[in-house]
């Protein structure tokens, strides 16, 4: 009986590890089959953006009657958590865990969130349009269920890009951390560009029973993916343990006061934001001004959302390969945003009178533009974080980041639909709403490049000082 | 059974290791529930099964 068991105990602790999911040692050089399982998380990061702005805004207002108005309010609501980025990233770094982990378990948390809110989300949006018997139900149910839906949704998916991309940045020495954001990325763009496909076929006829499967799909398959991404991702580690439960913790405000004296942490974060507000504003716009003012036909505006991200990968690749060859990321993130200026400037001019090839060249540059602006950003901050507070800077990248896109966005919608409606009290040209916004994101971007360049100004008189002290600074050359 | 802290068990983990593991099942099936209740009471609103 004894003999028996202490077989079945031995044959267990050997075949025990490999169906657990951590690795039992860090390995210095991370393959880049790994890299490309981590990086899933973004697969299932862009389709969560997907379905949100694109696939529900459409269901909800096309399908489900619900107003637009309380529809924008909703997919607004995820937002809200943006600025918590922050917190989440430096609550990962001071994690303490009798398993050495640190990113694993909010990776897992912000899954499990990513789900619920998925999870529920067909039965809120069907009882918020009174599908059913819900149309006597009180209307507090629909409305509250559908922002608890959205809210986890997005608390899920601010958890698990910020610290995701933390531990990709753990995971490699600092001269690969262009390719690794390169990847992340193209994973982002990639999950954004199939899901909006999956889902518009899928979808194509609608029924309650299909957004259903639609949205719990898209759940499973969350978990499946960032199951499949976080495995074996984090190495189990027994010393780091000991030393998270003796060490004393600094606080939130302590950190994010040494984070602003990181010299070029906070004209790097202005730059960001102004410049993702410049570039962001366009997503939603391109597609109606190629309607509107050149008069392309559904199918021809989304080969421009093709387009576009077209030239995003471009510029992701040209970032990735001149950054890991010893470039400087805010010289890349300076030229992203000239890149985009002449971009703008050509897409107002192709309404009049520069034409359809003046429009096309145009939306090519921005794509470029923000691809290595976006790229170049991200790697200047993950090289200007300290090692021991990675996920605080990179949920300062994310806050700013996702703050400033969703604001962009929004802000372009509204900002078009007043000029719209004052544009036909007045008989101006349909595009010339549209214009007015290419001319303020093209402000946006002199203003960011404005700011990188004082940001480039101040590092290179801290330089000399910072190589004598030795301080880790956002870097220079 | 032992109170050794720093044993390591046949299943290559600690007794904190383990129930840090088995934290996150407890932690996963209490979102878990919680969401299917969440689930079935709007599922009930659209379309009642109980009369």
């Amino acid at each position: 009986m004894l003999g028996y068991r202490e077989f079945t105990l031995r044959k267990l602790a050997s075949i025990g590890p490999r169906y657990l999911p951590f690795a039992d040692v860090a390995t210095k050089d991370v393959p880049l089959s790994r890299l490309l399982r981590l990086s899933l998380f973004q697969v299932t990061v862009g389709m969560a953006l997907v379905l949100l702005v694109g696939t529900l805004n459409r269901v909800m207002i096309v399908e489900l009657d619900v107003p637009a108005s309380l529809v924008a309010i909703m997919l607004a609501l995820p937002l809200v958590f943006a600025p918590f980025r922050t917190l989440i990233g430096f609550r990962s770094d001071t994690h303490a865990s009798a398993l050495g982990w640190r990113r694993i378990p909010y990776i897992w948390k912000g899954t499990l969130y990513q789900f619920g809110g998925f999870a529920v989300m067909p039965f809120a949006l069907l009882v918020l349009s009174g599908y059913g018997e819900a149309v006597d139900a009180p209307l507090w149910i629909g409305y509250g269920s559908a922002a608890i839906a959205f809210l986890l949704v997005g608390a899920g998916v601010h958890i698990v890009q910020t610290v995701g991309l933390a531990l990709a940045t753990d995971l490699v020495p600092q001269e690969d951390q262009p390719k690794v954001v390169g990847l992340m990325y193209v994973m982002l763009l990639v999950g954004m560009v199939g899901s909006a496909l999956v889902f518009g076929a899928l979808l194509e006829t609608y029924s309650p029973g299909r957004l259903i499967q639609v949205i719990q799909g898209a759940a499973v398959v969350t978990v499946a993916l960032n199951l499949f991404a976080m495995w074996k991702q984090e190495a189990r580690d027994r010393t780091r343990a000991q030393r998270m439960e003796t060490e004393l913790t600094q606080s939130f405000q302590a950190a994010w006061r040494d984070l602003v004296k990181t010299p070029g942490m906070v004209p790097l974060l202005v730059a960001i934001g102004l410049g993702t507000f410049g570039f962001g504003m366009a997503d939603v716009l391109l597609e109606p001004y190629g309607g509107q003012a050149l008069g392309f036909s559904v199918a021809e505006t989304t080969k421009l959302t093709a387009l576009l991200a077209t030239g995003t990968l471009i510029g992701f690749g040209i970032a990735s390969k001149r950054l890991a060859s010893g470039g400087s990321p805010t010289g890349m993130a300076r030229t992203g945003a000239a890149i985009g200026i002449p971009g703008f400037a050509a897409i107002i001019l192709s309404s009049m009178g520069g034409g359809v090839v003046m429009f096309l060249a145009g939306t090519l540059a921005t794509g470029l533009g923000a691809g290595l602006f976006g790229h170049a950003t991200l790697t200047a901050t993950m090289r200007a974080a300290q090692s021991d507070r990675i996920g605080l800077a990179l949920g300062a990248w994310g806050a700013v980041q996702a703050t400033c896109a969703g604001i962009g966005v929004a802000l372009a919608g509204i900002l078009r639909d007043v000029m719209l409606a004052f544009s036909s009290e007045t008989g101006l040209a349909s595009y010339a709403p549209y214009n007015i916004v290419f001319l303020i994101e093209i402000l946006f971007l002199l203003l960011a490049i404005v700011a990188i360049t004082k940001l480039r100004f101040s590092l290179s008189r801290q330089g000399d000082i910072a190589k004598t002290r030795d301080i880790s600074s956002v870097e220079v050359s | 059974m032992s109170d050794d802290e720093d044993k390591v068990w046949p299943t290559g983990l600690t007794l904190k290791e383990a129930e840090e593991v088995h934290s996150y099942l407890i932690d996963g099936t209490r979102v878990f529930g919680a969401i299917a209740l969440l689930a079935h009471l709007l599922v009930a609103a659209s379309t009642p099964w109980l009369g």
